[in-house]
């Protein structure tokens, strides 16, 4: 079922406000600016971005880790953005979230298996002895040593690490995993190993993934789907294949032509666009569409009028006035 | 483009650089040699531990401790750096070698205007006055492009972006022409339209300039974009050198092939990565053979020694493979078929 939606974000908007500016003002920061996505059953979306862009916001309010300002969450048809605590808490038992910083995520003064066991313990899944059964299990299905159990996390590498907390994520057979730069501070040969056992484990487990990262190698990669975020919202959402081949934002054009690529074919190179200055601060945001002051193509109609998330005939969504690369 | 003929700007000659701790002796750069000719850009790559940035360093004179032991040579305009003292090195450090660092907020004062900054290093390497150092320091920070340099001359660093800062950083690191730079990771906490913009600026300056590069990064894509030449280390040592084009098209180390084909791309979907098995290495426990040996898929007897660096002309590799094996081998790899 193509069209079968696990997960669908409406509006999401977070606000943080910062306090304690210039003679007691308060700043109004707009972390995410109106998302909306649909995740389907069993694919990977990925989303891309560069740091400030949001992406990190979204993802802990999708597995609402922080309540969303403003907006709609349905996960499995239901709403989980009004639930209570006590309401939300056998859903995120589906919903499992894989951290970034792989030394930052375990608690260095428990044991691995300890670990990757409270979250059964937590929910009161099984006995003693079938919890272990389980974690016993679980680091074989991550390539761990079941002999590691009793060990701590300072006696890991960042990659086993990571599958620690892949193993982790995965003790209460959740349905949805949503991964915060699961690779990003792993070196490359590692890399490949963790992004190798995330695709096995998809196909074996057949989980859904949401995969955040700001390496557009990497989401090229393991991405069914990809949505591209810029100051707070999605500018463009696509399959992957198509997304990458054919950006129609021209934010997605410029940043896809500025990744350094091994030249290790005659394919041609694109053609570089290097676009000027920096994301703008999320508590200052340009009129109009948010990336006009470093767009190459924009217009005064930039400047006053917001370009909205619209659905093209070939199912690509992009927000902008001027969309590239359009056949005809 | 390096031509045989020209003398090498810095010439590195078995470098060794080891560190004696409690857990035992790290031989953190193990026989070491490369040149980097006259406005050549020289790429060193390889993942955490692989003494990258240790060889740098060390070059620089920055290492030396009583716990540190270094021997080799490294001769920077035919001039042997390696024992220099302080005060020899002063007029180098700064003024005929410039330094990038990866973080700029670390590279940076914090308490000082990035403007004072700049005009510290210019006072102490040249004979300006005060005003003259000031008015290069403006030209300087426009020179990198940084918008109203007048103005935000007299900017503290935490005023600037992250981008903006490694532009400050770049600005110092050019401030009395180096001969040449050394750029240490000089992209990695930089967002990539931001690596793009310094990666152009770098490029740009150098043609103004005329300066030699050596850009040490994990990122085999940054060294595609910059390098004439790589070198390729592993756990202190290199593993292959040659001309960027040769090592990314014919690689000959399986350390290479690994690094290559472990590298999500985003002109083509890749269906499986290449993958390195075990951990970056420690260099703490290196083999006496081949350093790669314990994570290499294609080990054999002989690469219980060491295998010395070989090749044709300037491209060379350590690996014991026949080159009808590599050939072979490599292709199974790069398609992710095989682990490295």
């Amino acid at each position: 079922m193509p069209d079968d939606i696990l997960l669908r974000g409406t509006n999401i908007v977070k606000t943080f406000v910062l306090r304690g500016g210039a003679m007691g003002s308060k700043r109004v920061v707009t972390a995410v600016n109106g998302v909306d996505l649909e995740v389907r059953r069993g694919e990977t979306f990925g989303i891309v971005g560069e740091s400030g862009c949001g992406k990190s916001t979204l993802a802990r309010c999708l597995v609402q880790l922080q309540p969303v300002t403003s907006g709609s969450i349905e996960f499995d048809g239901v709403d989980i953005t009004t639930l209570s605590r006590r309401a939300m808490r056998p859903i995120r038992r589906n919903l499992q979230l894989v951290f970034q910083d792989p030394y930052a995520s375990l608690n260095p003064r428990r044991t691995v298996g300890d670990i990757v066991a409270d979250p059964m313990r937590v929910n009161k899944v099984g006995t003693k002895d079938e919890i272990m059964d389980r974690v016993g299990e679980l680091f074989v299905l991550v390539g761990l040593d079941k002999s590691y159990l009793n060990r701590y996390p300072h006696e890991f590498s960042g990659g086993q690490r990571q599958r620690i907390g892949i193993a982790r994520s995965l003790s209460l057979n959740p349905s949805l995993v949503i991964a915060d730069e699961p690779v990003s501070a792993l070196d490359v040969s590692v890399q490949a190993q963790v992004l190798n056992l995330m695709a096995d484990l998809q196909e074996e487990l057949q989980l859904t993934y949401v995969f955040i990262a700001h390496d557009l190698g990497v989401v090229r990669h393991v991405s069914d789907r990809v949505g591209v975020m810029y100051l707070g919202q999605m500018v463009e959402v696509g399959d992957a294949d198509d997304l990458y081949d054919l950006p129609h934002h021209p934010y997605t054009e410029a940043l896809l032509s500025v990744v350094p690529e091994l030249n290790d074919t005659d394919a041609p190179k694109r053609e570089r666009i290097l676009i000027s200055g920096d994301v703008p601060d999320p508590s200052d945001r340009p009129s109009g569409c948010s990336f006009h002051p470093r767009c190459p193509v924009a217009t005064e109609k930039c400047k006053v009028e917001t370009p909205t998330l619209v659905t093209l005939t070939t199912g690509r969504q992009v927000a902008c006035h001027y969309p590239r690369n359009l056949s005809n | 483009m390096l031509s045989p003929e020209s003398t090498p700007i810095l010439e590195a000659t078995d470098l060794k650089v080891s560190f004696s701790t409690r857990g035992g002796i790290i031989r953190a750069v193990d026989g070491l040699s490369f040149a980097v000719g006259a406005k050549e850009t020289v790429g060193i790559v390889g993942e955490s531990g692989s003494g990258k940035s240790v060889a740098m360093y060390t070059m620089l004179g920055l290492t030396r401790d009583a716990n540190v032991s270094i021997s080799g040579s490294v001769r920077f305009q035919g001039q042997e750096i390696l024992g220099l003292s302080d005060t020899q090195m002063r007029p180098i450090r700064g003024g005929q070698i410039g330094m990038i660092f990866q973080d700029p907020m670390t590279a940076l004062t914090p308490v000082y205007k990035v403007g004072w900054q700049i005009v510290e290093q210019l006072r102490a390497h040249t004979d300006l006055t005060k005003q003259q150092a000031r008015a290069r320091a403006i030209e300087l920070l426009g020179e990198v492009g940084i918008p109203d340099p007048g103005r935000r001359v007299d900017s503290y660093p935490h005023e600037f972006s992250g981008g903006m800062r490694q532009r400050v950083v770049i600005a110092m690191a050019l401030s009395c022409n180096p001969k040449l730079l050394i750029a240490d990771e000089p992209t990695t906490a930089l967002d990539v339209t931001t690596q793009a913009q310094i990666l152009d600026l770098m490029t740009r300056l150098q043609e103004n300039y005329g300066s030699s590069i050596i850009i040490i990064t994990h990122d085999m894509g940054v060294i595609a974009e910059m390098a004439d030449r790589v070198v390729v280390m592993y756990a202190g040592r290199p593993a292959e050198i040659g001309p960027e084009i040769d090592v990314v098209r014919n690689p000959q180390h399986p350390y290479t092939w690994g690094l290559l084909g472990a590298v999500p791309r985003t002109g083509v979907r890749t269906e499986r990565l290449a993958t390195i098995p075990g951990n970056a290495v420690t260099p703490l426990n290196v083999p006496e053979g081949c350093a790669f040996a314990p994570r290499c898929s294609f080990v054999m007897d002989q690469c219980a020694t060491r295998p010395a660096l070989h090749g044709d002309a300037d491209h060379l590799n350590a690996c014991w493979l026949s080159p009808a094996q590599k050939v072979e081998l490599r292709g199974k790899v790069l398609r992710g078929e095989i682990d490295a």
